[in-house]
């Protein structure tokens, strides 16, 4: 009998010496529906090496209460269905907690799928306003502004710098595109602007004479462009610019990439848009975590890469919170502990500590493009909006 | 041909599936059909109940432009009005999702019919170029009329439901979407033992001695429209309720190409083409996915490799348009010739 006892004890014992270490080393899996290839390319590199930095930050910091993060991703091509296949793959060969998505599509496709598994907080590319929605997107979040709240901040600082002032928009006709023009229209009757006119371009569009006939013709002191990337702003910038228009054009955020905006050559000098991240080279203020990515990387990192960073911040920190609480990674808890953090200091990324009520975080600042000194500068301070 | 199968009748003539190698084959596959959701993984579902989707659609494809050679590239915008329809019928009355289906394909066959009608007076590129018309006409509908399409933000789809039970997973869509996709996929078969499908390929060889033949062309180019359509809706259909949000841009201009690439890789004017080359076209990029994951140090490469596979993917289109222009049904052809006449030389 006591040698039975004994054999059990030994077994016990060695079982729990074993599986100690095992349950320690068990991984916080970060999945990732990444656009490596198709029109989103340029900023799914980007956030691709934004998040595998953050990780790796973490990782070498010794994880979350001794537990790694694992990133594991995939290509998308920028395609929701592919998205969806990679979401599936993902998920179903690793326990995935946390996820980034790559487009609006996507967040809305999957949205079913995660509030039946219940397991994952996603975040992504996505700053639709539609996502920025806690009752109807109760496991997603977004690392900045939604478009009309980016849109708000544009109007905020527009109103403050020149107040009565005349302001336009020129979107494209998509859903990206169409996405703020609503809020647009209400907020600048709110602050007391006039809206001089509304310009659609078809998607993809770069002959846009005609437009620009019409937006001169309106002659508005602002004109703001959403739903593009480049094309056509450029276009509008140089012909307004040659007739003689003195608009002062803006753009948010998937515009305003570095290398983005001085693709726009000498004309795009003084071009204006919302950020909600600081700049790669951007030392106006202290930033440590801004100062540790340029050790990991020397080479300029665009915005794309900052969101991903910070994405996998908030992914991060939402996991730790909900296991110092003791509780298990599931959507509903994760998301409880992101909508906990208040005044959080993002290590400079952001310039004023956060706070995450909803699905956003409704601050971003005012950059200027300066072609002689190839750099965006900061205009404003931080514009949060309540 | 097969060797040793003559023909008493003939009903045994116009069959289908004329020999038992052939039946007995089938029979596996459609056994195999019915385990596969039993052990594949969710991933692998997913993939299937897609490649089903789009078997339906290039299908449809295939009759309009594989056996009646009316080029379109407006088979996505018809999809799209597939899927709106389900939609909003889903949404607002809760309709039995097999009368929406039916729904779906019935509105985007008559739409696919509008749209057919500039085929009476222009043919290949010039046909392509009018059907690329019903893309952005329709995509402005769907974009604009808010109140029943959603505009923009479109639609969100409930699940299918049948008898209470929810088909909101991919074991569970399986068995919606597979089922009807063989069904479609033999329907067309059978169409092309018909005096339609007969019609649909005289007017393919050569329309004017269709016509002269005693095909009114009218009522037959329409009719392939229609029906191309119809598979389209029905496509677009399965395609709300497995992904359960529509939105303008769901369907693209580029999707329509798609579709047009999996009949001409798989090989046109043939049923198994559409099947292949759906398949194939949806499932080859994945699998190189899969390749280039074995490769060492794959995931630090990514940012390098991932673009070289979307290369490597385009460089075995060419490599198939090139080395086999009949299409992936032409190989299986031959590889089922080799084994039927082993060990004679084909």
């Amino acid at each position: 009998m006591r040698v039975v006892k004994w054999l059990v004890g030994t077994v016990t014992a060695a079982g729990l010496a074993l599986a100690a270490p095992a349950q320690a080393q068990e991984e916080i899996v970060l999945g990732g529906s990444i656009p490596m290839t198709g029109v989103f390319a340029f900023a799914g590199v980007g956030i691709h090496a934004g998040i595998q930095d953050y990780v790796k930050i973490v990782n070498d910091a010794g994880g979350i209460k001794g537990r790694k993060i694992r990133y594991v991703f995939e290509d998308t091509a920028y395609k929701p269905d592919v998205s969806v296949a990679a979401f599936k793959k993902l998920t179903g060969s690793h326990k995935v907690s946390l996820y980034y998505g790559d487009s609006t599509a996507f967040s809305k496709t999957i949205n079913p799928e995660l509030e039946r598994m219940g397991t994952i907080l996603m975040a992504g590319a996505s700053f639709a306003t539609e996502i920025n929605n806690p009752q109807k997107y109760p496991m997603q979040f977004m690392a900045g502004p939604d478009y009309s709240e980016q849109i708000g901040i544009l109007l905020r600082y527009i109103a403050k710098e020149k107040p009565g002032a005349r302001v336009a928009i020129v979107y494209s006709d998509s859903e990206f595109g169409r996405d703020p023009v609503e809020e647009f229209r209400e907020q600048s009757k709110k602050l007391g602007l006039t809206v001089a006119t509304e310009i659609m371009t078809p998607p993809g569009s770069v002959d846009v004479s005609t437009e620009v006939i019409k937006l001169r013709r309106a002659s508005p002191d602002y004109t703001i462009f959403h739903g593009y990337v480049l094309a056509p702003i450029p276009q509008f910038v140089q012909q307004l610019k040659a007739a003689g228009s003195q608009t002062k054009f803006m753009g948010s955020f998937w515009t305003m990439d570095h290398s983005t905006v001085m693709k726009m050559g000498e004309a795009g000098d003084g071009f204006m848009g919302v950020m909600p991240y600081r700049y790669y080279y951007d030392d106006s203020a202290k930033a440590p975590m801004l100062e540790k990515i340029r050790q990991m990387r020397p080479e300029y990192q665009s915005t794309p890469y900052l969101q991903g960073f910070l994405t996998a911040m908030l992914l991060v920190e939402a996991a730790k919170r909900t296991l110092e609480a003791g509780k298990p990674l599931t959507g509903k808890n994760l998301k409880a502990a992101l909508n906990s953090i208040k005044d959080f200091d993002t290590g400079g990324i952001i310039g004023v500590p956060i706070t995450i009520k909803g699905n956003s975080i409704p601050v971003g600042r005012i950059y200027r493009a300066d072609m002689k000194a190839q750099k965006m500068v900061p205009v404003s301070d931080w514009i949060h909006l309540d | 041909m097969r060797i040793g199968t003559a023909k008493e009748t003939y009903f045994a003539d116009e069959a289908l599936f004329d020999t038992r190698t052939q039946r007995v084959w089938l029979l596996v596959l459609a056994a195999l059909l019915a385990v596969f959701p039993f052990v594949a993984s969710q991933y692998w579902l997913y993939l299937a109940c897609l490649v089903a989707i789009n078997v339906i659609a290039a299908t449809g494809l295939n009759i309009l432009t594989g056996y009646t050679g009316l080029v379109s590239l407006g088979q996505a915008a018809f999809m799209g009005v597939g899927a709106y329809t389900v939609a909003v019928l889903e949404r607002r009355w809760g309709t039995p999702f097999l009368l929406n289906l039916l729904a779906g394909g019935a509105v985007a066959m008559v739409v696919g019919m509008v749209f057919g009608v500039p085929s009476l007076r222009v043919k290949g590129l010039y046909l392509a170029i009018a059907t690329i018309a019903a893309s952005f006409i329709l995509h402005f509908i769907f974009a604009n009329w808010t109140a029943v399409t959603g505009g923009t933000a479109g639609l969100t789809v409930p699940p299918a439901n049948v008898f209470g039970l929810p088909l909101d997973s991919e074991f569970r869509s399986y068995w919606m979407i597979v089922p009807i996709a063989v069904l479609m996929v033999l329907g067309a078969a059978n169409l092309f033992r018909t005096r339609i499908g007969r019609a649909f390929i005289a007017i393919r060889d050569r329309d004017i001695s269709a016509e002269v033949l005693g095909i009114p062309l009218l009522r037959y180019k329409l009719l392939s429209f229609g029906i191309a359509s119809f598979y389209a809706g029905v496509a677009g259909g399965l395609w709300a309720y497995f992904f359960r949000s529509v939105t303008p841009e769901s369907f693209p201009l580029i999707m329509s190409i798609f579709f047009l690439a999996c009949i001409i890789v798989g090989g046109m004017g043939t049923i198994l083409g559409s099947i292949l080359g759906a398949a194939f076209m949806t499932l080859v990029p994945e699998a190189l996915k899969l390749v280039f994951g074995w490769l060492p140090n794959a995931e630090a490469m990514a940012v390098h490799l991932a673009p070289v596979r979307t290369m490597v993917f385009g460089a075995l289109i060419v490599g198939f348009l090139i080395f086999e222009p009949h299409g992936l049904a032409e190989m299986w052809r031959r590889v089922r010739r080799f084994f039927h006449l082993w060990p004679f030389r084909t």
